[in-house]
């Protein structure tokens, strides 16, 4: 055993320290142990570890005995009962002893690092996750090396050949492309080898692992100078809408961000993220296209207006040429030729003549509109494309939209693009005459009247002057200097064209409300989307 | 000796209606002209008139609704109808009110004269 004076030093010993036989008996610990393990040295002698412990693995030990024969010493971990009943992790280190009575003893030191290897537990986690996350994001993420880049930039400033490097960017675009190539990709995750990859290469992701030089086209260099700027002036971060290029040549537009937290600043890595923006740029281009075609048909229609009433009135002579001439002929071929009566309806001929020939003039250069299709179209559909459409409006207003669509999706016999305009015309009104007031709100709904589809388009502005209702789908009936008068009398032009109709009422809270009906259409709708049908934009 | 029939014709355009008028003459009518519906129906031609010519588009009362009332009214002379539209459903709506024909302007002149020969035939 251990003499007096060594048990009263190895008590001092922050480590615990045990003597146990190489059957696993307990002969001594000191104070560590105690306080490690919970019982007093001289309740822990006698008694066997691996019960003492309750060791999860304690078949182990056969093999850390057979190293300590060998070798004279073994070191490990064991995860052992700690003094409150909880399990603690313990690194041990062993020594072989001779003891006094001849026989083998081990003499074991251990220090709890339960603590230290929680820690290192979570940190994997967290890398874990970080990897995870890195992988598994939608977005594309670049881990790249720029400390070559860094450290030249540097050094460049402290020669005093840098004094704003913005400026020193700008006029060196080659030293731009040299720091792309400068920048090494040390990795990427999976939705990067998707958006910049090869997919039929033999290993897309190693091929993107070179510098990113290759994605940054020549036109998107000052993107990349800016980022530059950027992490060399200490912001935290930096992001730009540009256009980047996937390997294989293809360009497309990309939202580029990158992040510059203080501790990979200092090991020289950049975490670069890309998200694709093609399809929203689609979707963007496809609303300009939406518009373009909605004032196409909004002068198609207005030209098809007057084309109409121009048409009505150029028949008016004409008929009247045709019944003259036909009455002259009757007169001359009587048996005795009225001559007189046939001269005064050839004068009238020459008048009508003229007057054709003064409204055929008005007409010219004006071109007739294609027919609309009649539908089926969604109302739902045609609300929420007036208010996409309207969007800049609403929002320059600062107005709300509420939509309240009716849920089984109504159709409508109208065309579809005529139907928005018509929606958009009647709540661009509205937008208007609720300018400068407060909380503008435009309330858009969808319900069924009957055999009809009715569409509100309300307002919380300020209504219509009672004797003003009557004469409001006039042409040129307007209360706006700047108006024409003739956004109402379309809209009832092109609702009277599908068969529907258009009133318009004060509401009993207050605001205008113009109300669309139209006959409701069999037969399935193109493209119309179901989606929530109480919105609040 | 059968008196000669009296064709009432009704349109707002001016130049049109004298047309009228002298084609019906020359074909041996009798024919007056009204500016407005509601001109001729406040005349004595209401009740005389053997055929009736009217536009369908006036201002104020259209040529349907001056059907419409003379068929109210029972026992009215033949509607010959003409107008300058072109939407297809005035001739199911002028079917509907019993309109003898609806003729589009420039109305052909020998189907004018078919029809109000036709209506003088009915009358």
């Amino acid at each position: 055993m251990l003499s007096a004076a060594e048990a009263g030093v190895l008590d001092l010993v922050q480590e615990s320290v045990v003597l146990r036989t190489a059957d696993g008996r307990i002969l001594w610990w000191n104070a560590a142990a105690e306080a490690l393990y919970g019982a007093r040295p001289a309740r822990a002698a006698g008694r066997y570890a691996a019960e003492l412990f309750a060791e999860e693995t304690p078949e182990e030990d056969a093999a850390a005995l057979a190293i300590l024969r060998a070798e004279g010493a073994w070191a490990g971990e064991r995860t052992r009962r700690g003094a409150g009943g909880e399990r603690r992790c313990v690194a041990l280190a062993w020594r072989l002893r001779r003891a006094a009575w001849g026989g083998e003893a081990i003499l074991e030191t251990g220090r709890d690092v339960t603590d230290a290897r929680r820690d290192e537990a979570a940190l994997r986690k967290s890398e874990h996750r970080y990897r995870n996350l890195f992988q598994a994001m939608a977005a594309s993420f670049w881990e790249l090396d720029f400390f070559p880049v860094g450290a030249r930039l540097h050094a460049l400033r402290k020669a005093g050949e840098i004094a704003s490097y913005p400026a020193y960017f700008e006029a060196r675009p080659e030293f731009v492309r040299e720091m792309m190539r400068a920048t090494r990709v040390i990795d990427v995750n999976e939705q990067t080898v998707t958006l910049f990859g090869r997919p039929d290469a033999p290993d897309p992701k190693a091929e993107l692992l070179t510098t990113v030089e290759p994605f940054w086209p020549e036109a998107s260099s000052g993107v990349f100078a800016a980022s530059v700027v950027a992490a060399v002036s200490g912001r935290p971060s930096y992001a730009a809408e540009t256009r980047l290029r996937a390997i294989d040549g293809r360009e497309f537009p990309a939202l580029f961000t990158a992040c510059f937290p203080p501790d990979t600043m200092n090991k020289g890595t950049l975490l670069v993220g890309v998200i694709d923006l093609s399809a929203r740029v689609a979707a963007e281009t496809a609303l300009a296209g939406m518009r373009a075609e909605m004032a196409r048909a909004a002068r198609v229609s207005m030209l098809g207006e007057l084309t109409a009433s121009i048409a009505h009135e150029v028949k008016q002579p004409l008929a009247a040429i045709a019944a003259n001439a036909a009455a002259g002929i009757r007169w001359l071929d009587r048996p005795a030729p009225e001559v007189a009566e046939a001269r005064l309806l050839t004068g009238r001929i020459a008048d009508d003549a003229r007057r054709a020939a003064e409204i055929i003039d008005r007409i010219r250069g004006m071109v007739t509109g294609a027919a609309p299709s009649a539908g089926p179209c969604s109302a739902n559909a045609a609300l929420r494309d007036a208010a996409a459409l309207l969007e800049p409006e609403i929002r320059r207003d600062g107005a709300r939209v509420a939509l309240r669509l009716d849920p089984s999706d109504p159709a409508v016999a109208a065309d579809r693009v005529q139907l928005q305009q018509v929606v958009a015309n009647l709540a661009l009104n509205e937008l208007q005459a609720m300018a400068g007031r407060p909380a503008p709100r435009l309330d858009l709904a969808v319900r069924r009247e009957g055999d009809a589809v009715a569409i509100e388009v309300a307002d919380t502005g300020p209504g219509i002057a009672p004797d003003h209702l009557p004469r409001l789908f006039e042409s040129f009936f307007t209360t706006r200097a700047e108006g024409m008068g003739m956004g109402l009398a379309i809209v009832r032009g092109i609702v009277e064209t599908f068969g529907g109709s258009v009133r318009a009422a004060n509401r009993p809270e207050g605001g205008a409300c113009f109300t669309v009906a139209l006959p409701a259409a069999e037969g399935p709708v193109a493209a119309a989307a179901h989606d929530a049908v109480n919105t609040i934009v | 000796m059968t008196p000669i029939p009296l064709i009432a014709l009704v349109d707002d355009d001016a130049p049109f209606l004298r047309a009228m008028e002298s084609l019906m003459r020359a074909l041996g009518w009798r024919a007056e002209g009204f500016s407005s519906a509601e001109g001729f129906l406040g005349s004595t031609a209401r009740t005389e008139a053997a055929c009736i010519v009217s536009d369908v588009q006036m201002p104020g009362m259209g040529g349907m609704e001056l059907m419409r009332r003379l068929a109210a009214e029972g026992g009215g002379a033949p509607v010959i109808l003409v107008t300058a539209r072109t939407e297809a459903r005035l001739d199911e709506e002028a079917r509907a009110g019993g309109a003898l024909c609806l003729l589009r302007k420039p109305v052909e002149p020998q189907a004018l004269i078919d029809c109000v020969s036709r209506a003088l035939d009915a009358a």
